[in-house]
């Protein structure tokens, strides 16, 4: 399994201009961040100009030419390793384009809100510190790295959300705070069991020498206890939608799309490479996954905000990516291979819609100046885009053709019938039904024409533009699937 | 007295870190948390990471320290929240989380027995080393009792610290003061900083907005966090 | 390397239009508010240049692109090369002239007038959009990539035709947009059929499979039917003479001149023409073909030239062009053997009726603001490609020579009397257009001159250029000339044509019939139209009482919703109680997954 998340047994060092391409999106976010809070862009021109995602695709070229690279970082005393291959680098530039999207997306939402200029600025620094420490997470290959990504991801996030300052605000950035603390701390714990019993750190070394034992299973259950907290799966879940209640449609772009995926990531990883036979606690992570679909869908459903509807839906396709776990421990190699490819598919197109649909929502919460469903009477012919957008993200996450989310659900459907697991075919079918309800409650409440109101606040277009074309891109993913999914054939980025 | 004065210092962390947790009075309960990260910047000088001493020092001891009393209200003109905990959870909830924090510290607790019957650990060789364990075991315990059971955010936020202090002890008791150990312990200092700053921030300002100290909402009645 | 560069180069002139397309919305959102720029400039105006020296200068070539949807196979060979090549030139010409066409309204943005803003930027979003569409179905050779240029091309026009946004362009939108639909059900159905039934992803694949299915008669007669909708094949033309008039004069010209022809695109890359073995059930399909050919070509030129409206006549003038076109297809389901010059005689009808229709549409908006040029000239210049459509010039002589010579060798003359007749009334129509242009064109030179230079004379000046020196440059072969005997044979329907048009005027003045009145532009639309309202008014009983039950049922199912959504208050109760203890429920997770693991090593 090390060979999939392109660990090898021998790491060797980057080549120079691979390692200046990494540390460059590594650094330039957060001094990035620096020189906007200092000078707050009042155009998405210059944000759309920074040019990291164009680095990424290069390393990405690269990658899936010569296959992937895994080297050690030497840091005084310490020896942490950094990887690179398909996964990460797709990721990567996932990563990139939504920050970009989210921050360019932010340009406009500032001055249509009328921010004061002291919180908004607070958001670039915070921006790129996110940006830097999800890209970690995608690279890390050993356990110290990844906690301290993971926690200055959680610090970051956590300070997003509390910016717009009102009291709802505080109180759920709070609940997050500790929950996030509290989270890595149950990390921390089972990384000290880990420490203790096999003496070290990096993921292709413990793959390596980890044997399946108590200790070993004591370890995983810890850390995945506090990753679960903080991926924000049932029955963990609840912390997630007051957060984004309160917060920036930006910021629960980003933090919908990428942030809470980032532990599943590690998750999977660390499941994979330490216990891969655990085939009952992977079915124990599939429950979960699969009452997350369900629960998150019926709380969607009965959302009266907004807002609540996109957050609730979150939790319930974050349930869809836990499916991973049976679909891929102790399975054939057919199996795996499919379940491999939906899985990330799924957490690409998710990111993409959920990112959209937030947008789309904070467009439509900006317009209205309310946040309820049923303000949303009569916005059909008055905001036709952002309803639109809305309902292509939709698509992607009901799991429609020709979107990512078809092709992710159909892979994965597909691993469940090949392994004859029934119970995740029920799932995959009950969740898009579901999704199809909330969404079309939301739509229902759009057309309502009985008591429209005229006096909708006029948004720039580019606020639409930016999540429209984020809400193509989740669709048109499903199009040219073939493009990453080759890249991520298991061994498929090994030269 | 070699193996005497270990056990006096583990003995003195637990305790103070009981006092810290179980006071009510909240000024008393974070001098206590102040003593205990000085206690624990000893430990580290002990096990041979003086630099790990003093970064807990700093970071554990002044600035958190700072940061809770700054949550109290101390400096401020303001009046602050109030300097008592007066909260109560439901009686049924308490045993109850009690198991649940006891569940968890065995689980805990068999994990690291195991480690030391497999022989990995030549815990006996280091007597330095060897108290670090169930001190650490029972502060952690303690904190995550805490954080299961209090709603006062401050003392919630004083139980994380804890919760915290007592992994480092039982990464440290298993894994030795090596260069990974001190620096996943350096992460965690400067993070629990961070997070008890921000928290510190957040319980002025809820307190200033809604005079609130907790997260309890009004229409969940003694249900509490 | 060359295949490099033909990659590059096919790559570049579908991307370009994308780009231009892509760029309006850009601009849009860096714009900061308050502030217009010039949305069709100089660069707007390129969109077709790449296609269009691409297919000037590259060799024939093929580009296969695996990851494209089904598999992509793009071609360029000896019919795309000119198809494209007028096609281009065309959209080029077009863009340029819409410059000066929109400038009022650019104007009026200036002037700060918002719906003005939105129509102009939709029109310069939609007009690189329809031509990248336009430009993929002609190289396209498979079938994904056919139908996706089809499409795109034909749901983008849409935009273009109701650009004005006033009640008739609404009804031409109506029109253009339910045979659109139509035509496409009917195109999907017949391509899903022979597809899947010979399971082949190719264009080339498809003729194959029609001419060797079973069933291959019905295929094809639903693809025959979907192309001609965009066509206008006799009966599927009704948006035709809708949405010209309503459509802005340059999309008129693209629309007549260009996308009409995608439907002969379609007739070509699908039908199996010209293959011998496809068997008597073709034919039989042929000789409905050509009747209905035949029938578009004298139908509507007889009701065209009871038009009013300049461009209404203009479009009656390319239904008829087109039953001659179809009538040509025909033959090469009739007569296999003759298909090889037929085929090359339709594409240079094609270009040649493009270009010449582009340049009477751009005359009809240089009639109505007349440049700077003695009236005599400026006449004279609008009447050159009226003559050339009749076949009396230029490149309509070379067509019509170039299609007559094969239909006489392969003994069709009875087909070549009747197009000989169709000329007859294309003449009348062209005439009947002239004049109704003349009469509203004195009115608009006393409203005022426009300078020479401007995009719109230049752009018309070019368009009768290329459109009479046509059979020199279009990248086809050289075309015969009619020997001098052969001329009084070609050019006698012209001077009955003229000679009827002077007598029916003369007739007409002296007894005026009014007939304009009583047939409106769209013929069979308007008793479809009130059939189908009658239709909806003798249903409205069943319905209502449809109605009501659904709004029963509905009532059933929202109390059904709230039943639900009272039992499920439960499940929001206990969201709260999931969120007060996270915390104790992190630490149970631990211990049942440890548990879990433990218990069943």
């Amino acid at each position: 399994m090390s060979a999939w998340f392109g660990l090898a047994a021998s790491p060797e060092a980057f080549p120079p201009a691979m390692m200046a391409a990494l540390s460059l999106a590594l650094l330039a976010p957060p001094l990035l961040g620096v020189v906007a809070m200092r000078f707050p862009p009042r155009h998405p021109a210059p944000v759309v100009a920074v040019a990291l995602p164009a680095i990424t695709l290069w390393l990405l070229t690269a990658v899936a030419a010569h296959g992937g690279h895994h080297a050690p970082v030497s840091l005084g005393a310490l020896d942490l390793q950094l990887r690179l291959d398909a996964l990460s680098a797709l990721l990567l530039l996932l990563t990139q384009l939504l920050m970009l999207a989210s921050a360019a997306y932010a340009v406009g939402h500032r001055q249509a809100a009328r921010i004061p200029r002291r919180a908004a600025a607070w958001l670039w620094p915070l921006l790129g510190g996110l940006t830097t420490s999800l890209a970690l997470i995608w690279l890390a290959a050993d356990l110290l790295t990844l906690y301290a990504a993971l926690e200055l991801m959680g610090l970051c996030a956590v300070a997003m959300m509390l910016l717009p300052g009102q009291a709802d605000a505080l109180a759920a950035g709070m609940r997050y705070l500790l929950f996030a603390l509290v989270g890595s701390l149950a990390w921390l714990l089972g990384v000290a069991l880990l420490l203790g019993a096999w003496g070290r750190l990096d993921l292709a070394g413990l793959s390596a020498t980890v044997e399946p034992g108590p200790v070993t299973w004591i370890a995983v259950a810890l850390l995945s206890a506090g990753l679960l907290l903080k991926a924000a799966i049932f029955p963990l879940h609840a912390w997630l939608a007051p957060v984004h209640g309160s917060a920036w449609p930006p910021v629960s772009a980003i933090h919908g799309a990428l942030v809470v995926k980032a532990s599943f990531f590690i998750l999977l990883q660390l499941w994979l490479l330490l216990i891969p036979g655990q085939v009952a606690g992977a079915w124990v992570l599939g429950g979960l996954g699969s009452a997350a679909v369900l629960w998150g869908g019926l709380l969607a459903w009965r959302a009266r905000g907004l807002k609540q509807v996109v957050a609730f839906s979150t939790v319930g396709q974050l349930g869809y990516l836990l499916l991973a776990f049976p679909l891929l421990i102790g399975t054939s190699e057919a199996v795996a291979a499919l379940a491999w490819q939906g899985t990330w598919l799924q957490l690409a197109g998710h990111a993409l819609a959920k990112a959209a649909m937030f947008m789309a929502a904070g467009n439509l919460l900006l317009a209205t100046g309310h946040g309820g469903l049923a303000e949303l009477a009569g916005t059909s012919r008055r905001l036709p885009l952002a309803l639109m957008t809305f309902g292509i993200a939709a698509v992607t996450l009901m799991g429609l053709p020709p979107s990512a989310g078809f092709t992710a659900k159909w892979l994965l459907l597909q691993a469940a019938l090949l392994a004859g697991q029934w119970p995740w075919v029920l799932v995959l079918a009950l969740g898009s039904l579901l999704t199809a309800a909330y969404v079309f409650r939301v739509f229902r409440y759009t057309f309502v024409e009985e008591a429209p109101r005229h006096d909708f606040r006029q948004l720039p277009v580019g606020m639409d533009l930016i999540a429209l074309l984020l809400a193509l891109t989740a669709l048109g993913l499903g199009l040219a699937a073939d493009w990453p999914l080759a890249m991520l054939r298991p061994g498929g980025g090994e030269p | 007295m070699s193996a005497f004065v270990p056990l006096v210092h583990a003995g003195l962390l637990v305790g103070l870190a009981l006092v810290c947790l179980v006071d009510r009075r909240l000024a008393r309960a974070c001098l206590a948390f102040i003593g205990f990260a000085l206690m624990m910047a000893l430990a580290w000088w002990h096990l041979g990471a003086p630099w790990l001493g003093l970064a807990e020092a700093l970071f554990g001891a002044l600035f958190t320290g700072l940061a809770l009393l700054h949550a109290l209200g101390t400096w401020s003109r303001e009046p602050g929240p109030p300097s008592h905990d007066h909260f109560l959870r439901r009686r049924r909830q308490v045993p109850i989380r009690l198991l649940v924090a006891v569940a968890w510290a065995i689980l805990v607790a068999m994990g690291v027995g195991l480690l030391l019957g497999t022989g990995v650990v030549e815990l006996l060789a280091e007597g330095r080393r060897r108290p670090l364990l169930p001190a650490g075991l029972a502060i952690m315990t303690l904190g995550a009792w805490a954080f299961a059971t209090h709603t006062h955010l401050l003392r919630r936020l004083l139980a994380f610290n804890l919760l915290g202090s007592g992994i480092f002890l039982l990464l440290a008791g298993l894994a030795g003061a090596r260069a990974e150990v001190q620096a996943l312990i350096l992460v965690g200092l400067v993070v629990a900083w961070l997070g008890t700053l921000l928290g510190a921030v957040l319980i002025r300002r809820l307190h200033a907005l809604e005079s609130r100290v907790t997260l309890v909402a009004e229409d969940e009645p003694g249900g509490g966090e | 390397m060359t295949s490099l560069l033909f990659a590059a180069g096919l790559w570049l002139a579908l991307l370009w239009p994308l780009a231009l397309a892509l760029r309006v919305p850009v601009r849009a959102a860096l714009a900061s508010p308050g502030h217009s720029r010039r949305l069709l400039d100089g660069l707007w105006c390129t969109a077709p240049l790449p296609a269009l020296g691409l297919a000037m200068l590259a060799p024939p070539g093929q580009l296969v692109l695996e990851w494209w949807m089904l598999g992509g196979v793009w071609e360029l060979d000896g019919l795309r090369r000119p198809l494209l090549a007028f096609t281009a030139l065309l959209w080029g010409l077009a863009g340029f002239h819409a410059r000066g066409y929109l400038a009022p309204e650019q104007a009026r943005l200036e002037a700060g007038d918002g719906s003005a803003g939105g129509r102009l930027q939709r029109f310069a979003l939609l007009w690189p959009l329809t031509l990248a569409g336009n430009l993929l179905l002609i190289v396209a050779e498979d079938i994904a990539s056919f139908y996706l240029g089809f499409a795109v091309m034909t749901f983008a026009a849409y935009g273009l035709v109701v650009h004005a946004g006033t009640r008739d362009a609404r009804v031409g939108g109506l029109a253009y947009l339910v045979m659109a639909v139509l035509g496409e059900g009917l195109i999907l159905a017949g391509l899903l059929w022979a597809a899947g039934s010979a399971g082949t992803l190719t264009l080339g694949g498809l003729r194959e499979a029609i001419a060797a299915a079973q069933q291959g008669v019905w295929m094809a007669v639903l693809l025959w039917l979907g192309f001609g909708v965009k066509a206008g094949v006799a009966g599927l033309h009704l948006w035709l003479p809708l949405a010209h008039p309503v459509a802005p004069t340059p999309a008129s010209a693209v629309l007549s001149g260009a996308m009409v022809k995608a439907g002969l695109v379609g007739w070509l890359g699908s039908l199996p023409l010209g293959d011998p073995g496809a068997g008597e059930a073709f034919a039989r399909l042929g000789r409905v073909m050509l009747v209905a050919g035949l029938l578009a070509a004298l139908g509507a030129a007889l009701y065209g030239v009871c038009q009013r409206h300049p461009k209404a006549v203009l479009a009656y003038s390319s239904v008829s062009q087109m039953g001659m076109i179809t009538a040509l297809v025909a033959m090469g389901l009739i007569a296999p053997m003759a298909w090889p010059a037929i085929s090359a005689a339709v594409v240079l009808f094609a270009a040649h009726h493009g270009l010449t229709k582009g340049a009477l549409f751009l005359g009809v908006s240089i009639g109505e603001h007349p440049p700077r040029v003695p009236a005599w000239l400026l006449w004279s210049l609008l009447a050159l490609p009226a003559l050339s459509l009749a076949g009396a010039l230029g490149s309509g002589l070379a067509t019509k020579w170039a299609f007559k010579s094969p239909l006489y060798e392969s003994g069709h003359s009875g087909v070549v009397a009747w197009l000989s007749l169709a000329a007859v009334g294309t003449t009348a129509l062209m005439a009947r257009a002239l004049w109704r242009q003349w009469q509203s064109g004195v009115q608009a030179r006393r409203d005022g001159l426009i300078p020479l230079a401007g995009p719109m004379p230049l752009a018309w000046l070019g368009m009768l250029l290329a459109a009479g020196t046509l059979p020199w440059w279009l990248p086809l072969g050289r075309p015969a000339w009619p020997p001098v005997d052969e001329l009084p044979g070609l050019l006698w329907p012209v001077a009955l044509g003229v000679g009827l048009a002077v007598a029916a005027a003369w007739a007409a003045r002296r007894w005026p019939w009014h007939l304009h009145g009583r047939l409106p532009p769209g013929d069979l639309w308007w008793p479809l139209a009130a059939a189908w309202w009658g239709c909806r008014g003798r249903v409205q009983g069943p319905m209502a009482w449809l109605g009501e039950t659904r709004a029963v049922l509905v009532a059933c199912l929202v109390e059904g919703e709230r039943r639900w959504k009272g039992r499920l208050v439960a499940v929001s109760r206990a969201e709260g109680w999931l969120r007060r203890h996270a915390a104790v429920l992190m630490m149970v997770i631990a211990i049942v997954l440890a548990m879990t693991m433990w218990g069943t090593a």
